[in-house]
């Protein structure tokens, strides 16, 4: 693994040396603006790994406080007391990894994915309703989260790219005026001409150019948004990219390590509150502790029940636990306006939409919630056969319902799990 | 009665039209009323009547379509004195025949052309739309581009195409980047400072070698030549430009070496990549930049110096090109030929080959090395086992047989450790030295140049904006731009140019583009409602069998207004046809038509088989070349349910039993009686009536009324649950249906689909024949879930279960036996399944929701058609001939 210490350093310190005056900064705005957010979460972060984990190394074997903790979450142990691991969950779904895609929506035929509905929540408050971030350029069934429409929202892959869109301004600031103002004509333009074509039309056409006139309306509240967000400066950070993007799949845990890093500064910046981070996998063959691993990140994940492959699969998914634990500390450092940390009011969901990658079954999917107000500290397993059992949307519907939202069912599940987190 | 899941979404799209109003009931006139008051009303209004069909009622709402169906077969029980029933009072003729007659009239005053509306371009005529405005073959939509939802079986149709925020939002986004692509805007000049790289040996990216003790990367040749190069991934081109690339490299070979020590010496090949592509792109896609040689022997490093092209965003990576294992086309089987040479020549090797077996899954290339060694210098092995002369040709030859996995890691290990191999020792990069305009670049310039041609030096800039956006807005509009329309347009761009400091002519043009590309002129077609003039007609004509604008000669008949007239047409249609982009037609018809379409998200149960996504897409290509025949040699329609023949390759052997060679599709001749033959037991389309884990015999008998004899049941109420299969096999699903069926309200619909779909309960989810249903034995609690493999190749992990029955009778008596007896019926009722296929493509042609108007027509083509012994291009010609379909 490359040495990323000397930038670890620093964004360890990050919550005293910037994060804190700059939201302050946000803190003054917000009371100003926007109604104060009725619930205690703020914040939402879904990360999983396309291919999944041995589900044996990360579900314990015990349930309840006093179990052991698994080691493919290894490097998260230290925050035992702040995350909670739910086993038996899932979408009742479709197995192969074309399950992924039901993972925060529990729909494979593109359902608005939770966590677009929580940015329909919260979105507004921020330049950016939400992000969505990947690894280099994995194939478009590797996204995560879908608009109410069905869309399936592009990643962001390169860390260059995430960083420009977050904190550059200047050079393309001019370029993209020019495209909103010249947007904002073509949009008039373009509802001068259905006017024209509305005059003589029978009823029926002029009800389907209405829903052209109530999408042209829809874009320029978008717009809007979009240019009052341009007149504002973009939040500065003292943060240093590589000199080239490590979006090579063999590089892939390395540009894991940075997309953490600036989701993190996303966050403490409160440039948006909705992060979803599809966290890659393909052939590679990774090198952990100075060996080659003993297939490809794919064929280790069909392990095929050899204890070799199987250890080194569960290697690759300490490396994934390592990074996420690194966001979790950034968060607990960073405080908000109130001298929070950032963790107490952010929930992150992490896990997969792939069960068990060996046999391609999307049963007892992995999952772990940290962070937020929530009864931590546990392993909670549901059984998939008892009367009253539970679907993983029975989670997002608690976790919505923390972010304030009045939501009862959700992907089929209709009972929440807050007797168990709340 | 049983709800299905496909149709439940189809109510709530009806509900939604309801919800905004396009539907509003009619009262029922007065004498209508009396009527059905007197000779319906008995039986038909209680809570729960018969059929869910409540007479009289208190207003219908025409235009919705569940609605329209029940009237539709009210007209057809008093049309044929089918109603009311014998013993029931009956009505005189004429009472009979005047409210026939009346309802006949409101079902074709609201539908058909009479109830169409503007349709916007579809997702793929929008893709295929820019492509051909702009030549921009590549153009792709961009991964947040909505999906287009599909009503009543395609996503052509003009009420299922909304236009949503996020969709024109798209709109918006694509026209400023298309319009950059045809009018590229004055870029500053790229400031491109020159860089140093010093690329180390540890950090490259490769299976095909490895670094050695930090000081070199060692390549050698192997027969996964799609690996086998080395890509140093911590370096990309920032800018399209020239580099200067010095690779330090020697020739590798130990003195204990299994191999002739290399007389000839080693060149290198240096390729450009895209950096976040795929490793497993055959070299063939890459672009080779450089070649460098290396003399033969042991060496000390050699500084190889070459400059290269390399685009933005790219790296390169080193190849050893004539290493004893390079296995490219054309002589892939080059690598092959080595291996059974390297075996034949020494049989020590071999034999241990033969003892070792592989060694468990997940066996390391340097477990297989060591292991193997150690046999080897046992002085065990037995040379003189007669299995060791056969087996070179059987080990050598085939790339799927399993030994050939570790006989390669064998080599490839044995090369890393002894050679040959080619050391590299370091890399230097320099650049760019210059920029270089790269292919995109190229394009962006010469698409700018065809763009504004035209107009001399002399001409003023408005003569230039009209004589350039004239050209564009016919080709965008596909019409004559009026010539108020083209002075609007000029007069935006030329305002643009006076308003923006700084702006070119070609400023205020690419604004007029981005304009034009969200106007609802380019995003609909068919603004005007009655009679198509010609440039409509060409434009449904040209998406109707291309996905794509009107081409030139299709458009010079419509400005000559010549467009018309039966042999035209036909003509048309042949030309059309027999054009590559007729291929749209076949892929999108049939794949929605078929369902094949949704193959691509059914995963099957990993338990029935292995399934691979070449498999899927053999199934596919299975179903649209079969229908692309019987379309382009113009076979009769029920071609389609006896065949005589398919496309199939060794992919299809573990579906149908067969025992073809090789992955190239080719045409295969069915016996009479094949079980799989046609559409009633082609493996897509059972696949596709099924979810890839079990079958359910109401989705299949859905289908088969909807799609093959054009009779869509009913409704079904809301009330009802929906039956899923027991894969157990008991209670059967066959009995479960049964007992519905004795309810009355469930009966008149499921006597007609149970049947139907129970028929084809011999073919299993993935569309393989079967007799009995699988068992699957289940691991016990705590073990270890069983392996895919365990299941598939084993068989172990399945039992027969019950026997597989197919008995059913429709409800007028006919017993269907086997899928041979559902062909039959099939066959005798020609003229439904012609109708059913015709009403679809006046559908998908015309972009109107089928509706009783069009189903009249439909009918009348299809009896024409089978009458006089037409083929199926004979039907859609008859289709396009149709005045039907030069109606909105």
């Amino acid at each position: 693994m490359t040495d990323r210490h000397g930038r670890r350093r620093f964004l360890h310190g990050l919550g005293a040396s910037i994060a804190l005056p700059m939201l302050e900064r946000f803190a003054v705005r917000r009371s100003t603006a926007a109604t104060p957010p009725s619930g205690p979460l703020q914040r939402l972060v879904c990360a999983g790994t396309y291919l999944g984990f041995y589900q044996p190394h990360f579900f314990p074997s015990q349930v309840g406080q006093r179990y052991g903790f698994p080691p493919a979450l290894g490097p998260l142990e230290g925050f035992r007391e702040r995350l909670t691991i739910l086993s038996g969950l899932d979408h009742r779904g479709r197995n192969g990894h074309h399950g992924w895609k039901a993972w925060l929506s529990g729909s494979v035929g593109g359902g608005v994915s939770f966590d677009q509905v929580v940015a329909g929540h919260v979105g507004d408050r921020t330049r950016f309703d939400s992000l969505q971030v990947t690894c280099g350029n994995p194939p478009d069934e590797a996204r995560l989260s879908f608009t109410p429409e069905g869309v399936a929202l592009p990643m962001i892959g390169r860390p260059s790219v995430l960083y420009a869109k977050l904190f550059r301004s200047g050079a393309d600031t001019q370029r993209v005026r020019y495209l909103l103002a010249t947007n904002r004509s073509v949009l008039d333009g373009a509802v001068a001409e259905a006017r024209a074509l509305e005059q003589g039309s029978g009823s029926h056409d002029r009800q389907k150019l209405g829903e052209y006139f109530a999408a042209v309306r829809s874009v320029e509240r978008r717009l809007g948004k979009q240019a009052m967000w341009l007149d504002r400066p973009v939040p500065e950070v003292d943060y240093s990219l590589p000199e080239f993007d490590p979006v090579a799949p063999n590089l892939a845990l390395e540009c894991e390590s940075i997309m953490y890093d600036l989701i993190g500064l996303a966050l403490a910046t409160d440039s948006t509150r909705v992060v979803s981070f599809t966290i890659p996998g393909w052939s590679q063959v990774f090198s952990i502790g100075g060996r080659n691993l003993s297939a490809g990140y794919h064929g280790l994940s069909h392990h095929g029940n050899d204890p070799q492959r199987i250890a080194d699969y569960t290697l690759v998914g300490i490396e994934h636990s390592r990074r996420l634990a690194g966001l979790l500390r950034t968060l607990d450092r960073a405080t908000d306006g109130q001298g929070r940390p950032l963790l107490d009011t952010t929930a992150v969901l992490f896990g997969s939409g792939m069960g068990d990658a060996n046999t391609h079954d999307n049963s007892n999917l992995p999952t772990v919630v940290a962070g937020g107000a929530f009864r931590h500290g546990r392993h909670q397993h549901y059984d998939r056969n008892a009367a009253a059992t539970r679907l993983l949307g029975d989670l997002f519907v608690t976790l919505m319902q923390g972010f304030g939202m009045e939501v009862e069912r959700f992907a089929g599940a209709r009972s929440g799990l807050a007797e168990d987190l709340a | 009665m049983i709800r299905l899941l496909g149709r439940a979404r189809l109510r709530v799209l009806t509900v939604a039209l309801l919800g905004v109003g396009l539907v509003r009931g009619e009262p029922v006139p007065t004498a209508v009323g009396d009527f059905l008051s007197h000779y319906c009303a008995g039986c038909h209004s209680v809570a729960q009547p018969p059929n869910g069909v409540r007479l009289p009622p208190d207003e219908i709402e025409w235009r919705d379509r569940g609605q329209a169906r029940v009237w539709e077969r009210v007209q057809v029980a008093l049309a044929t004195s089918g109603m009311p029933p014998a013993g029931a009072p009956q009505p005189d003729s004429g009472e009979r025949a005047r409210t026939a007659s009346w309802v006949e009239a409101q079902l074709l005053a609201h539908s058909g052309p009479a109830a169409s509306i503007p349709r916007r371009l579809n997702r793929a005529e929008y893709r295929n739309t820019i492509r051909a405005l702009f030549d921009m073959p590549e153009f792709e939509l961009p991964a947040s581009f909505p999906a287009d939802s599909s009503g009543d079986g395609f996503d052509n149709l003009a009420h299922g195409l909304t236009v949503s925020g996020p969709l024109l939002a798209e709109y918006v986004a694509l026209a400023a980047r298309v319009a950059d692509e045809v009018l590229p805007p004055k870029a500053p000049p790229e400031s491109a400072p020159r860089k140093s790289y010093a690329l180390s040996p540890t950090a490259f990216d490769s299976s095909a070698g490895r670094a050695v003790a930090d000081r070199a990367f060692r390549i050698v040749s192997s027969r996964n030549m799609a690996s086998a190069a080395a890509w140093p991934s911590r370096f990309e081109a920032a800018h399209s430009g020239v580099y200067r690339v010095t690779v330090r490299a020697s020739v590798f070979q130990s003195e204990g070496m299994f191999y002739a020590p290399r007389e000839k010496g080693v060149r290198l090949g240096l390729y450009a990549r895209p950096k976040t592509g795929q490793f497993y792109a055959p070299f063939g896609d890459l672009r080779k930049v450089a070649e460098f040689s290396l003399p033969a022997g042991n060496h000390a490093p050699a500084h190889l110096s070459a400059e290269v092209e390399l685009y933005a965003g790219e790296l390169f990576g080193i190849r050893w090109e004539d290493g004893p294992a390079y296995s490219d086309p054309p002589r892939r089987d080059y690598s092959h030929r080595f291996l059974a040479d390297r075996l034949t020549r020494d049989r020590l090797y071999y034999a241990a080959m033969l003892e070792f077996g592989g060694g468990p899954r997940g066996t390391t290339q340097e477990q297989v090395y060591e292991a193997t060694r150690a046999l080897m210098e046992s002085g065990t092995l037995d040379l003189s086992d007669p299995r060791l002369d056969g087996l070179p040709e059987v080990w050598g030859g085939g790339l799927s047989d399993a030994p050939h996995n570790w006989i390669k890691a064998f080599v490839h290990e044995e090369m890393m450790r002894f050679g040959p191999a080619v050391d590299v020792s370091g890399i230097e990069v320099v650049g760019p030295v210059r920029l270089v305009e790269d292919a995109a670049a190229r394009a962006r310039r010469a698409r700018a140049e065809a763009f504004a041609a035209g107009p001399g030096p002399e001409a003023t800039a408005r003569e230039r904006a009209v004589l350039v956006l004239g050209r564009f807005l016919a080709a965008a509009f596909r019409r004559p731009a009026t010539s108020g329309q083209v002075r609007a347009y000029a007069d935006l761009a030329l305002q643009h140019v006076l308003e923006t400091p700084g702006a070119r002519l070609e400023d205020g043009l690419r604004l007029a583009v981005r304009q034009a590309l969200v106007s609802p002129r380019f995003l609909y077609r068919g603004l005007r409602p009655g009679p198509l003039d010609q440039f409509d007609f060409a434009s449904r004509l040209s998406y109707f069998l291309t996905s794509a604008p009107p081409d030139e000669p299709l458009l010079a008949l419509a400005n000559r207004g010549a467009l018309a007239g039966s042999a035209v047409l036909a003509g048309e249609v042949d030309r059309l046809l027999a054009s590559k982009l007729s291929d749209n037609f076949v892929r999108s018809f049939a794949g929605q038509w078929l369902s094949t379409r949704t193959l691509k998200g059914i995963m099957p149960d990993p338990r029935l088989l292995k399934f691979y996504d070449p498999d899927r897409e053999a199934l596919v290509a299975e179903a649209e070349m079969f229908f692309a025949e019987i379309l382009r040699k113009n076979l009769p329609v029920e071609t389609f349910i006896e065949p005589g023949f398919s496309y199939r390759s060794a992919r299809h052997n573990k579906i149908y039993g067969t025992a073809l060679e090789g992955n190239q599709m080719r045409r295969v001749t069915l016996q009479p009686g094949d079980r799989h033959a046609g559409l009633l037991g082609m493996a897509a389309v059972m696949m596709a009536t099924a979810n890839g884990v079990d079958t359910n015999p109401v989705p299949r008998g859905v289908w088969v009324l909807e799609n093959i004899l054009g009779r869509p049941p009913g409704e079904p109420p809301p009330s009802v649950p929906a039956i899923a299969p027991d894969t157990r096999g008991a209670p059967s699903i066959l009995a479960q249906l049964a007992s519905h069926r004795a309810d009355p309200a469930c009966a008149s619909c499921h006597s007609e689909i149970d049947p139907l779909g129970t028929v084809l309960e011999n073919f299993d989810p993935v569309g393989r024949w079967r007799e009995r249903y699988p068992v699957y034995m289940q691991p016990a609690d705590g073990e270890a879930p069983l392996e895919e493999d365990f299941y598939s190749t084993e068989g172990k992990g399945v039992i027969p279960g019950p026997p597989v029955v197919t008995v059913g009778i429709l409800s007028d008596g006919t017993r269907l036996e086997s899928v041979a007896d559902l062909r039959r019926l099939v066959l005798t009722r020609a003229d439904e399944f012609a109708a059913c296929l015709a009403e679809k493509l006046l559908a998908y042609g015309t972009g109107r929701a089928p509706g009783f108007a069009d189903r009249r027509v439909a009918q009348r083509i299809a009896r024409d058609a089978v009458a006089r012994g037409a083929g199926f291009r004979d039907l859609l010609v008859a289709v396009v001939q149709s005045e039907a379909f030069s109606l909105r």
